[in-house]
């Protein structure tokens, strides 16, 4: 009896622990020509476009399309000749009772022989990130940028000598594809509730692919220089396309890189705003995404920059810091915000607070005053490059108005309550202004 | 699968009273079974399906019962109706009769003669529908696209079709089987070359006003707008409410997808707008500039009861594509309102909406500026 349920224990192990292998066949033939991935970085969402011959016969061809552990979804399915359209006529796409991720197109032909198809879905589980390494001058006036591509399969299926493309946008998704590919039915079932989800399949369990690193290794080392890569823009959204075919078994990563700019120019801005930032400056290095700074093809997408900077010899690098950046359009200005420093000290004093022009209600009360404030800020550059200083103050009224005095040239409005003074600082200057700003509350703000 | 819905023929005046009197588990059923004929499944009606089967009932002289009886499908009783086809005046509809405790029901029917009658049975039949898909594929230039409509076909009703014609709506039927647990997608519609309009839309509602202030990226949503009327290669009747998957060609042989969306119904003449995704080359950037109190009236306690207000909006919107942009912004002023200066045109959309169109040409800046008072505020 022991010896009986040790037995059936371990065949229970074993089914369980059997890693299911994954399946995407067309019973008629077997094997691609070739595979296209189209990856979205925005959701998790590619567009696989497969090409494989068929063989058909005259009349009706039913053709098989199965899809066991993957995370496909089955109701982007389409078949297109790619030749003879107009001898054959997809009758409709079955997805059988009683089977899972099986799909049967009919196909009715009045040719007879081998035709291209394209087979295109959706499919869940491949990504894609991009990250940069930025590593600017000893006196920070210029930075040299890496950017780079990293793809990952999780999608439960080898994609081997794959065409990839990542696309850069937002997309309006209505289901997530990860969703849709684990329904029990592929459209769901009618009425409430809709979608019933299968158990989650093994599709992201990892893998022993032992041969498949050795085929990567090889491959990358046959290939002997960086691959290219292709940007182009379509509709909203960037489309680069890697060079050649890359090959991304389940359950990898490959990182690519994506381009290399020397010598951008760029501007150390130093920004301080209390509501923000606290008591401290925040530093950014700030760019264009244009000509001028050698960049302005294609739009850059958002992602983390680690910043490193020469020192000594030119050899060794400093930290600086890292910033997660937003997606930049050409022709737009950016800052890699590298957080808070001491090294920029502004340092706002009130030197003077009075109340004055009262009203009063008929009751007696006060309706109506003045706030005078009299500010005397302190900008001091303690690094030894120029840099530039934006101080935002934010006054909480909007009835106002600012008299000032010091070494600046003059503010900028921002909003109705809102100035921002922009200063240069040359290496270890310290510069000095006041501002009088006089608030008007209750009544007399309607008298301003 | 087996048929799951028989339909059984009682025949004679005394078997209908043995039938009254029995128990039910003792209910005999004198089986006379008529084939079914030709089945439709009606889909016009998204929230029912409506299945209507022929069939022919050897009828006697006299009073005739017929069994109606169904198992392991869900029939809504109250829907069933039986329709004479043929020999109307012949035949009386006497009456329908439900036993107790089982999914059946029985007609009496009165024939003045031995007739062979055809009849048409009707009734709602649950967990089987229909949903609609579209696929477009625009052209690069984004001034058309080829438009493909699908028929989902979901069947888990329980019972098996074999070739029933799939009745859309009034114009479009198909023939086709559907066995029970299985779906079925057909394509049903499929036009080339449909003339789109791609439109941005910011509105000041709904967006953030000043984008350099989030970590994240504030797109401007774009839709293809697309005309259900004949002109635009549409138009024959309105278009079934959906799920629209964008996709585009991009110039080297394959597409990519654009974006999703879902539609309701599309009655001919109108528009389909088909949100796919935001632009984040398009930045708009809006505040306030000034908001203070004027034309301040009060009451005899010198308290301030009315007044209006003088307001300065100033909006930036920079276009960093390459290409054109045609951009919708939506403004919104609540209450009673007057514009006192506009540097651009606009259209009242309603009492406290403005729309400005604008076509921004490649890495245009542009900048709108409303001053306005809204009046009588208390």
């Amino acid at each position: 009896m022991r010896a009986k349920l040790v037995l059936l224990a371990t065949i229970a192990v074993l089914l369980v622990c059997r890693p299911l292998p994954a399946k995407v066949d067309l019973v008629t033939l077997p094997k691609r020509d070739a595979v296209q991935l189209t990856i979205y970085n925005a959701a998790d969402l590619t567009l696989v476009m497969e090409t494989r011959s068929l063989t058909l016969k005259a009349g009706l061809n039913r053709l098989q399309f199965s899809w066991a552990n993957t995370l496909i979804d089955p109701t982007s399915l389409e078949m297109l000749p790619g030749a003879h359209a107009g001898d054959l006529d997809i009758v409709d796409l079955a997805f059988p009772p009683r089977m899972q991720n099986l799909g049967l197109w009919q196909v009715q032909s009045r040719f007879s022989g081998d035709v291209p198809v394209e087979i295109t879905y959706l499919t869940s589980g491949l990504t894609w990130r991009a990250f940069y390494m930025g590593t600017v001058s000893p006196d920070e006036k210029a930075m040299r940028v890496h950017g780079y591509v990293r793809v990952s399969n999780n999608s439960g299926e080898d994609y081997e000598n794959a065409k990839v493309r990542m696309i850069v946008g937002k997309i309006n998704l209505i289901d997530a594809i990860v969703n849709l590919a684990r329904r029990e039915h592929p459209y769901g079932r009618p009425g409430p509730p809709p979608g019933v989800l299968r158990k989650e399949t093994d599709a992201k369990a990892p893998r022993i692919a032992e041969e498949k690193q050795v085929f990567m290794r090889a491959a990358e080392v046959m290939e002997g220089k960086p691959k290219a890569i292709k940007k182009e823009g379509l509709s909203e959204y960037f489309l680069y396309t890697i060079e050649g075919t890359e090959t991304i078994p389940h359950g990898w990563s490959k990182r690519m890189p994506s381009f290399e700019v020397q010598e951008i120019p760029v501007t150390n801005l130093y920004k301080y705003e209390e509501e923000r930032y606290g008591e401290q400056t925040s530093r950014s290095l700030s760019f264009k995404n244009d000509k001028q700074h050698k960049l302005g093809d294609t739009p850059i997408p958002g992602g983390i920059m680690k910043v490193y900077r020469n020192v000594g010899d030119g050899t060794h690098l400093s930290y600086e810091g890292q910033s997660r950046f937003k997606y930049i359009p050409v022709e737009k200005e950016v800052e890699l915000d590298l957080g808070l420093v001491d090294t920029v000290i502004v340092k706002p004093t009130l030197m003077g607070f009075k109340t004055d022009k009262y009203r009063f209600d008929p009751k007696g009360n006060i309706s109506g005053w003045d706030e005078i404030q009299e500010y005397a800020v302190e900008v001091k550059n303690t690094r030894q490059i120029p840099i530039q200083v934006v101080i935002k103050r934010n006054f909480k009224t909007p009835s106002w108005n600012i008299l000032n005095t010091g070494d600046f040239g003059t503010y900028e409005k921002v909003d109705l309550d809102t100035v921002q003074f922009r200063l240069a600082l040359r290496a270890r200057e310290t510069k000095k202004f006041q501002y009088v700003l006089t608030a008007h509350h209750g009544e007399r703000a309607n008298e301003n | 699968m087996k048929r799951r819905i028989c339909i059984y023929l009682l025949v004679g005046i005394c078997i209908w009273f043995f039938f009254l009197v029995a128990p039910v588990a003792a209910r005999i059923k004198l089986v006379a079974l008529p084939e079914r004929g030709s089945t439709s499944i009606r889909l016009d009606n998204p929230l029912a399906t409506l299945i209507e089967e022929e069939r022919v009932l050897t009828l006697q002289k006299g009073l005739n019962l017929v069994d109606f009886s169904w198992k392991g499908v869900s029939i809504d009783v109250d829907s069933i109706r039986l329709t004479l086809l043929t020999h109307a005046e012949d035949v009386t509809l006497l009456s329908v009769s439900y036993p107790p405790e089982e999914p059946a029901l029985v007609w009496g029917i009165y024939s003045e003669q031995p007739l062979e009658v055809q009849v048409r049975i009707s009734y709602l039949l649950s967990q089987i529908d229909r949903l609609i898909t579209y696929k477009g594929i625009a052209g690069t230039t984004e001034t058309w696209m080829d438009l493909k409509m699908f028929l989902i076909l979901r069947n888990f009703s329980g019972e098996d079709f074999e070739k029933a014609a799939i009745i859309l709506d009034e114009d479009q039927s198909y023939e086709k089987s559907i066995q029970h647990g299985e779906t079925r997608q057909l394509l049903v519609l499929d036009k080339k070359r449909i003339p789109i309009e791609k439109v941005w839309t910011f509105d000041a509602r709904t967006l953030p006003w000043d984008p350099e202030q989030l970590d994240t990226n504030v797109g401007i949503p774009v839709s293809y707008r697309v005309e259900n009327r004949p002109l635009a290669g549409l138009g024959e009747s309105s278009l079934m409410a959906g799920k629209v998957r964008i996709f585009q060609e991009d110039g080297h042989g394959s597409t990519i997808f654009l974006g999703e969306d879902t539609t309701d119904v599309v009655p001919v003449g109108d528009k389909l707008e088909i949100y796919i995704g935001d632009s984040r080359d398009i930045v708009v950037t809006q505040r306030k500039m000034q908001e203070k109190k004027i034309n301040i009236r009060r009451n005899k306690k010198n308290q301030i009861v009315l007044y209006d207000t003088d307001e300065l909006i100033k909006a930036t919107i920079e276009n960093f594509k390459a290409k054109p942009a045609t951009l919708t912004m939506i403004q919104h002023i609540p209450g009673q309102w007057e514009m006192v200066e506009c540097n651009m045109a606009y259209t009242r959309k309603d009492a406290h909406t403005l729309n400005f169109e604008m076509v921004l040409p490649p890495h245009e800046k542009r900048e709108v500026t409303m001053h306005y008072c809204r009046r009588n505020l208390r």
